[in-house]
């Protein structure tokens, strides 16, 4: 994340624009670093691994591994899980173990071919995980402010809903 | 209720449950002079509380494990369920069709699924008081359904980047669309023991929660004018059992701040919703004398189907279900039919239904996600028919609490997948007129429906026309799970208008035994 990036982000967080509940929810996101506490060192380097193929991110910007981990060690969950899979954390234990020896040092191609295989092999694993990344990705504000995305700018609502009917503030957050 | 407030003691009647199907009945209750008292498992979600932002807001979803099974098995947490002083109406889209006549009749049209116990006429003056003391925005003039006794009481709510696409769309092949009926508010108004609700502001987090109070969710409607007529809502009490005494109901046990508590009540309603409600029944081993509680669970086709197009259309603005049509309510060689209606999507919602649905990874996943603002979405609510493969069971696998977690079995019949591929054909025809491109489609089932049918004979249904218990004394069901067939329309009207129903019967009941 760019000094000028952070900067236009927390601009409009901080405005008048964003109301206290949503500025409080993406502001803390903008910075959430996670401690390794589920995984060792071993099975979390992997995740990490795994996370930037399927979602390719900086890990330095956003800590999707980290997000997983503090998730599973909370034991938190998404109130489902497929009735054939066993609960998450061993699920993807399973799927991590799967893959070959050193995958985080393989070359991005065989990396993504050791995933396709892992895809076929751990289907409703690869599926929780990837939605579970996906989600971590898109509800950062960081992503947010690249895709020129800016609905958490809630405080007045909007006068226009049609097609290309946009409000300064939209047209003015996210990258020129 | 603070928490510091004492137990209510000596109640008439006790609801387990918030949401639609326990919180009018409450109101109503409480209004004819009977002590009343509601537990909510969730917490109070204040309106001038809510963020826009979805991951945020996580809590106003039963987020228990559910696991599920079968062929298409349902997803629930952020959809599907609901948990907090409102129940699931906190993050519904507030959309409100009426259901039709022949909805309710579908064994006597089809000779399969299952006739209502009940004629549309009982619902109708229902129907009527709801679309105005909620507040419905809608159009004066409805193209589907018998003629309306009254207008909507505000003028329908503007059309957002994808309902004025399905709009163009659908006029190209000749079908006709109509601003839909949404249970928020176009212009404000003075609400029963809240105060001023206020005009909606376009900000299409529905599904996440309304900031200003200008969608009907039952805390802003329902369960501020129980509390003004005397209810008490204890908030964050997990039901862990129903109590029963020679051989009627006496109350329920929760869980509250920490602590095991017993509640006592001469009835109870039972109204948790299609899933933990016949789970407190299994538990208990409760009124299923007719072996159907947990029984004929049911989903809605909601097959949904998204495209990318050229202008700016920002799908997170605007009431998301904008636009309905009912023309395909009946289609040769459909049991049954569907609504259509056009979607606004909120980021977090899109992006991960997108990973599951698509399977897509890597660059090409990142390069679709940049194109959110420029995503239009279009889906339908189609009629799901009871079978005997879906149903709800306890397994064993124990939760938090040691209580079983639920499993819910479920695979499509012919009827839906006929349905699924009907509604996504058509819609892929309606999004090709407006030259969306990388158009997906989502295959999905939406609404938890069943479980605990309602029925005449004690032999094939757990509760009565009006929610009686046919196997115990006291206790009653008013939610979701007493439906008998799915309907092709959102059910939350009409729940709402079930439980005022009941709640009518259950104050005769009571009346005459004093």
């Amino acid at each position: 994340m760019t000094q000028a990036e952070r900067e236009a982000i927390l601009e409009l967080l901080n405005s008048p624009q964003v109301t206290g509940p949503t500025r409080r929810a993406l502001q803390e996101r903008l910075d959430a670093r996670f401690v390794r506490e589920f995984f060792d060192e071993t099975g979390f380097a992997r995740l990490r691994a795994v996370a930037t193929r399927l979602v390719p991110h900086d890990p330095a910007e956003i800590d999707l591994a980290g997000m997983v981990d503090h998730r599973l060690h909370a034991g938190s969950g998404d109130g489902w899980r497929y009735a054939d899979a066993p609960p998450d954390g061993e699920a993807y234990r399973r799927l991590l173990r799967a893959l070959p020896q050193a995958f985080e040092t393989l070359a991005p191609e065989a990396q993504d071919a050791a995933l396709q295989d892992v895809q076929s092999a751990h289907p409703r694993a690869f599926e929780d995980l990837l939605a579970e990344l996906t989600e971590g990705f898109m509800a950062h504000p960081l992503t947010q402010y690249r895709f020129g995305y800016v609905g958490f700018a809630d405080a007045q609502g909007w006068l226009h809903v049609g097609p290309g009917e946009l409000e300064p503030w939209e047209e003015h957050h996210g990258p020129r | 209720m603070d928490r510091a407030e004492r137990l209510p003691e000596d109640l008439d009647v006790l609801v387990i449950g918030t949401g639609a199907g326990g919180a009018p009945l409450l109101a109503r209750l409480a209004a004819a002079g009977l002590k009343v008292a509601a537990l909510e498992a969730g917490v109070r979600h204040p309106p001038e509380e809510i963020a826009t932002d979805e991951v945020a807001q996580a809590g106003l979803f039963w987020m228990d494990e559910r696991l599920s099974a079968g062929q298409d098995p349902v997803p629930f947490g952020r959809n599907n369920s609901g948990r907090g002083v409102g129940g699931s109406t906190l993050h519904y889209t507030a959309y409100t069709p009426r259901a039709q006549p022949d909805d309710l009749k579908l064994r006597t049209e089809f000779g399969v699924g299952e006739d209502w116990p009940l004629e549309f006429s009982e619902l109708e003056p229902y129907y009527d008081e709801l679309e105005y003391f909620l507040g419905v925005s809608g159009p004066a003039e409805y193209p589907w359904g018998p003629q309306r006794r009254r207008a909507y009481r505000h003028p329908p709510l503007p059309l957002n980047g994808a309902a004025r696409l399905m709009q163009r769309a659908c006029a190209e092949i000749g079908m006709r669309t109509s601003p839909a009926a949404n249970a928020a508010l176009s212009r404000s108004q003075e609400q029963p023991g809240y105060g001023t609700r206020h005009t909606c502001t376009n900000r299409g987090f529905c599904q996440a929660g309304c900031s200003v109070g200008a969608k009907a969710s039952m805390d802003v409607t329902f369960l501020a004018l129980a509390e003004a007529h005397g209810a008490q809502i204890v908030d964050g009490a997990q039901v862990t059992a129903l109590t029963v005494q020679g051989g009627r109901m006496t109350g329920a046990e929760f869980l509250w701040n920490g602590q095991l508590h017993h509640l006592g009540a001469r009835t109870v309603v039972l109204a948790a919703g299609a899933v933990e409600t016949p789970r407190l029944l299994l538990l208990g081993g409760l009124a299923n004398s007719s072996g159907q509680v947990g029984r004929n669970f049911m989903a809605h086709v909601g097959v949904q189907v998204w495209g990318q197009v050229e202008e700016d259309l920002r799908p997170y603005k605007g009431i998301p279900g904008g636009l309905i049509s009912e023309d395909t309510h009946r289609l040769p060689g459909l049991v049954g039919g569907y609504l259509l209606q056009s979607l606004g999507v909120m980021p977090v919602t899109y992006a991960t239904q997108y990973a599951r649905g698509t399977l897509t990874w890597g660059p090409d996943l990142i390069e679709h996600l940049r194109g959110y603002t420029h995503v239009a979405g279009i889906n339908v609510l189609g009629e799901c028919l009871p079978y005997e493969h879906n149903f709800l069971e306890l397994s064993d696998e124990p939760d938090a609490r040691g209580l079983p977690k639920p499993r819910i079995h479920f695979s499509f019949g012919e009827n839906e997948k006929k349905m699924t591929a009907h509604a996504e054909a058509l819609m892929r025809d309606l999004w090709g007129r407006v030259g969306a491109r990388d158009v997906w489609a989502l295959p999905r089932a939406a609404h938890t429906l069943g479980t605990a049918r309602m029925g005449h004979d004690p032999q094939t249904s757990v509760v009565d026309p009006f929610g009686r218990a046919h196997d115990l004394t006291g206790l009653w069901i008013c939610d979701n799970s007493t439906f008998p067939s799915s309907l092709s329309v959102n059910p939350a009207l009409t729940q709402m208008a079930l439980s005022l129903r009941t709640a009518d019967a259950l104050t005769g009941d009571l009346k005459v035994r004093a």
